[in-house]
């Protein structure tokens, strides 16, 4: 099991670690607030959010549309000519890109700007570790259905969750479970659950995914309702032996089994300290997270209570030792500065080009993070968003990152929209009091402690302030171009 | 031997050097601790390697999405192969025929020039034991050399830099895309990764910004770079794989400053160099272009990484695979063209390779699923050209669940590039000693 950390070594830079993993960080006034609540509470405003209201609205396509789908499909099968047919489907992927440019910038509005980080948080790692991709499923509702569930169970039960994922619908897309059949069935979700989302290489043979596909067959889709169907036509109802069990078994019980496996519980929440802590945990770590989960009967929310409350969660090679994800330097960024998120279309393209397009993981296996965000492209893309973020322009890329993912035309119209985007930046009112504007000193201090929380190494501090110094008035200007510079280096990409 | 060491600051150290010298780029990372025992590393010439200057250079060229090899280098002549592709099969009359039996896809007229020259090597039957056919694993199992029931956290392009390339240049990488792909995931990372030479810069607002970013990135690391630099990354999350060392801020402290010297170096090459061949518009051909101009402006790699994506062909296949090959065709063709304009075609082989090819039946809906072994194109003016290794056969008893064996283990290929062509040891890189298929 895991020690508690003592309450004397909880402080201001023990709240700042805890805002930035558990959430996207903020600026100095939520940190210090909680500083001030003390560990057991701090964690608690986080972690138990349901008891703060999130009203945000769902997209208004948000629900179920199968007349529509089969409208568009009967319509284009019905065109007169292919010029028609051509012009309908447009018509469609147009419908499809405007919802999935909504989808992604309802999301990163609430990881930016909603009251409950932890839950949007927790919602990133799901989508992470369910890596379910909008380039297979080509379908906006399903998406965001998904993206719900992930809200709904974020840090609910581990069977329940994993059983809901795999009758999600964008998931039996996805992993090609929908059409699984007794006779055909297909052996990619069984696959991934031992291999990705449950167990681990090495946990499992290839006879147990053989046999789990058996026991899963009849998890389906019906496209009249948009719903998971159980369809007994399809199962499979002989007898199957998964993990040394034999029953004729169906899906829940492959799951409950699944679930049951020691190494569910040592896969499961080493994964989650990966993505909190930042490291992966040794041996010994990781079997006190596993008895941790399996005290708390396979549920994630006083397991992460407890891993939030731990020591080890506060150890010097934890803090500021993560590399933060695209979705963690936007949207902390965002948040620390107190300025607005940019439009989607510019987040959007900021991003992709930092590797991490939402909806679309590159595989099943979800973003490999760590220190692979990091190349010298990426790097310097990171420098050159820090410019537009602050100053409220364009980024560099977005136009012609856009314009290849979109073709041409999509391009130019990119483009377009692109220069009618307006920007908000930094205001330098918000950042710095009128007592911290006074000399370059307590400008610098002021905002090493908001961007990192900790120093500089004292060339770079002096670098900053002959930066400054050259500049006689000390604009706004000329400070945000400061935040730029301390956005623009090693320091400010690790959290 | 201690080398005497007069250095005031790292900065100055790093304006006096000249620029792609092989220490320039890699003392700061490791300066504050081991600078001593790099210099004498490096002036211990047994190990200094050859750069991109001078030496022989690997274009490797990934065709993502595992293309359908049977349908690239057709054997049109086999009734099996119409037997299994009634609707997708190439054509005897299609086909850009290499003998009497084999064919190239009517797309790749550029190759069968190659070929016609003697510039063309084509490995038939490539693939490894126990195939996997998920798209990640594959390629995992391609970027690393690893077999395919074992997990390699480092990439066989990033062993080779690890092995035979110590104190190099991290230029000796270059990768055209946004990604780092996972050949070239090492102990201690090395390589540059770019996309459009234009933006490859810090954009500053001022001389003094530039300045002051400058000097925010040159900056001691406060602990040595680990040997292992894993920290963090959760590639396959073993069970038990312990806990690394050393801080991920040294990590892009080294990277910042690769960052700021090759974007500098890069878009010097790019604004000064002129391609000397036609290209096609393509991403792929754009990549190309682009190679061939850090070729000829001397950056000292000795492997460029380029990739053409779109090859998952499970639907109405035939299309899509007319435009990608015919773009992989042409692109090559007009980087040898332009290679050859500059002289340095010689020193030039480039090596593609893809996941897995595919199923040999065709499926319901015009296109293939994910299968095993498939061919590997070898191009140079050095490769022993024609057909090598035997076309595996589509007798349906032969086929194992529905996919061709393979003939050859795609690392017999990747030991004769680096034994033949890199000039070192592939058993240290390759876990183990394949026979070097000779292509080189």
């Amino acid at each position: 099991m895991l020690k508690p950390l003592a309450s004397d070594r909880w402080n201001y830079a023990a709240a700042a670690h805890l805002l930035n993993r558990a959430g996207f960080g903020g600026p100095p006034a939520d940190i210090a607030q909680l500083a001030v609540l003390g560990p057991d509470q701090a964690v608690s405003f986080l972690l138990d959010y349901e008891k703060i209201p999130d009203l945000t609205p769902n997209p208004d396509w948000a629900r179920p549309n199968p007349d529509e789908v089969r409208q568009y499909r009967e319509s284009i099968q019905k065109a007169a000519t292919p010029e028609e047919k051509k012009k309908l489907q447009q018509a469609e992927q147009q419908t499809i890109q405007l919802r999935m440019q909504q989808l992604r910038g309802w999301w990163l509005q609430r990881m930016a700007r909603g009251p409950r980080p932890l839950q949007e948080k927790l919602v990133l790692f799901w989508h992470g570790h369910f890596a379910t991709s909008f380039e297979k499923v080509r379908n906006p509702y399903y998406m965001w259905r998904q993206n719900e569930l992930f809200r709904r169970l974020a840090a609910g039960n581990w069977q329940e969750l994993l059983t809901a994922a795999g009758q999600d619908p964008a998931m039996l897309v996805w992993l090609d479970q929908a059409q699984s059949k007794k006779d055909h069935p297909n052996e990619n979700f069984a696959r991934e659950v031992m291999e990705l989302f449950a167990l681990g290489e090495g946990h499992y043979t290839e006879h147990d995914i053989t046999e789990a596909a058996r026991a899963l067959t009849g998890w389906s889709l019906d496209p009249s309702t948009q719903k998971f169907i159980s369809r007994p036509r399809f199962h499979d109802d002989g007898v199957k032996t998964i993990l040394g069990r034999t029953g004729n078994f169906n899906g829940d019980d492959f799951i409950r089994i699944i679930v049951a496996q020691p190494q569910a519980g040592r896969f499961i929440t080493a994964k989650l300290w990966n993505y909190f802590a930042g490291q992966i945990p040794s041996p010994d770590l990781n079997e006190a997270l596993a008895a941790e989960f399996r005290a708390h009967g396979n549920n994630f929310k006083p397991f992460l209570r407890a891993m939030f409350r731990s020591e080890e969660f506060y150890a010097p090679e934890i803090i500021r030792n993560q590399v933060k994800s695209p979705v963690q330097w936007l949207v902390g960024s965002v948040r620390l500065l107190e300025c607005e998120l940019p439009p989607t279309l510019v987040s959007y393209g900021m991003l992709r080009q930092l590797g991490q397009d939402l909806f679309a993981p590159p595989n099943v296996k979800g973003w490999d993070g760590g220190i692979t965000w990091i190349t010298t492209n990426t790097l310097l893309s990171r420098y050159n968003d820090a410019q537009a973020l602050v100053e409220g322009t364009l980024p560099p890329l977005t136009a012609g990152d856009f314009a290849r993912k979109e073709g041409g035309a999509g391009g130019v119209k990119a483009m377009k929209a692109l220069s009618r985007v307006r920007m908000g930046g930094v205001d330098v009112g918000k950042i710095l009091s009128p007592e911290q504007r006074t000399d370059k000193v307590t400008i610098v201090a002021a905002l090493e402690n908001r961007l990192y929380q900790t120093t500089l190494n004292p060339e770079q501090e002096q670098t900053l302030r002959e930066f400054l110094a050259a500049k006689t008035k000390m604009s706004d200007a000329d400070i945000v171009t400061t935040i730029r510079l301390m956005m623009s280096t090693p320091e400010y990409q690790v959290t | 031997m201690k080398n005497e060491i007069t250095l005031q600051t790292r900065r100055e150290f790093l304006r006096r050097t000249v620029l792609g010298s092989s220490l320039a780029w890699t003392v700061p990372a490791f300066l504050a601790n081991t600078f001593t025992a790099l210099q004498a590393e490096s002036a211990d010439s047994a190990i200094q390697t050859p750069t991109g200057r001078d030496a022989t250079i690997l274009v490797v060229l990934q065709m993502a999405g595992g293309n359908d090899g049977l349908n690239t280098v057709v054997p049109y002549a086999n009734d099996f192969y119409h037997q299994a592709r009634p609707r997708i099969g190439q054509k005897a009359e299609d086909v850009l025929k290499l003998n009497g039996e084999i064919g190239l896809h009517g797309a790749m007229k550029g190759f069968k020039a190659l070929y016609d020259n003697g510039q063309l090597s084509i490995v038939q039957g490539v693939g490894y034991p126990n195939p996997n056919r998920s798209h990640f694993r594959s390629t995992e199992i391609w970027q690393t050399a690893s077999d395919s029931d074992q997990v390699e956290k480092y990439g066989w392009v990033g062993r080779y830099f690890d092995n035979a390339c110590p104190g190099a240049d991290p230029a000796v990488g270059v990768v055209i895309g946004s990604t780092l792909p996972e050949s070239f995931f090492a102990a201690k990372p090395k390589g540059i990764v770019f996309n459009n030479p234009q933006n490859y810069r810090f954009m500053a607002n001022g001389a003094a910004t530039e300045e002051s970013y400058k000097k925010l990135n040159e900056l001691e690391l406060s602990s040595p770079l680990p040997e292992d630099n894993s920290g963090g990354s959760i590639a396959m999350l073993p069970a038990g794989m312990p806990m690394t060392g050393g801080r991920a801020v040294d990590f892009i402290t080294r990277t910042a400053l690769d960052a700021q010297h090759s974007s500098e170096e890069v878009r010097a090459i790019a604004a000064r160099v002129q391609n000397q061949a036609e290209y096609p518009p393509s991403q792929l051909g754009g990549s190309l272009k682009m190679v061939a101009k850090l070729i000829a402006g001397g950056l000292p790699t000795r492997v460029y990484y380029v990739s053409q994506g779109g090859y998952d062909t499970h639907t109405n296949q035939l299309g899509a695979q007319q435009r990608l090959l015919g773009d992989l065709a042409e692109s090559v063709k007009a980087f040898t063209d332009d290679l050859k304009a500059q002289g340095n075609l010689g020193r030039v082989l480039v090596m593609t390779f893809s996941e897995f090819g595919r199923r040999v039946s065709e499926n319901a809906n015009g296109g293939t699923d994910h299968g095993a072994a498939a061919p590997m194109f070898i191009i140079g003016n050095q490769v022993k050209a024609g057909l090598l290794g035997r076309y595996p056969s589509l007798a349906p008893a032969d086929l194992f669940q529905g996919d061709i064996k393979y003939n050859v283990d795609f690392r017999s290929v990747y030991a004769a590039v680096l034994e033949n062509w890199l000039k070192t040891k592939s058993a240290p890189i390759l876990g183990k000693q394949f026979i070097p298929v000779p292509v080189v």
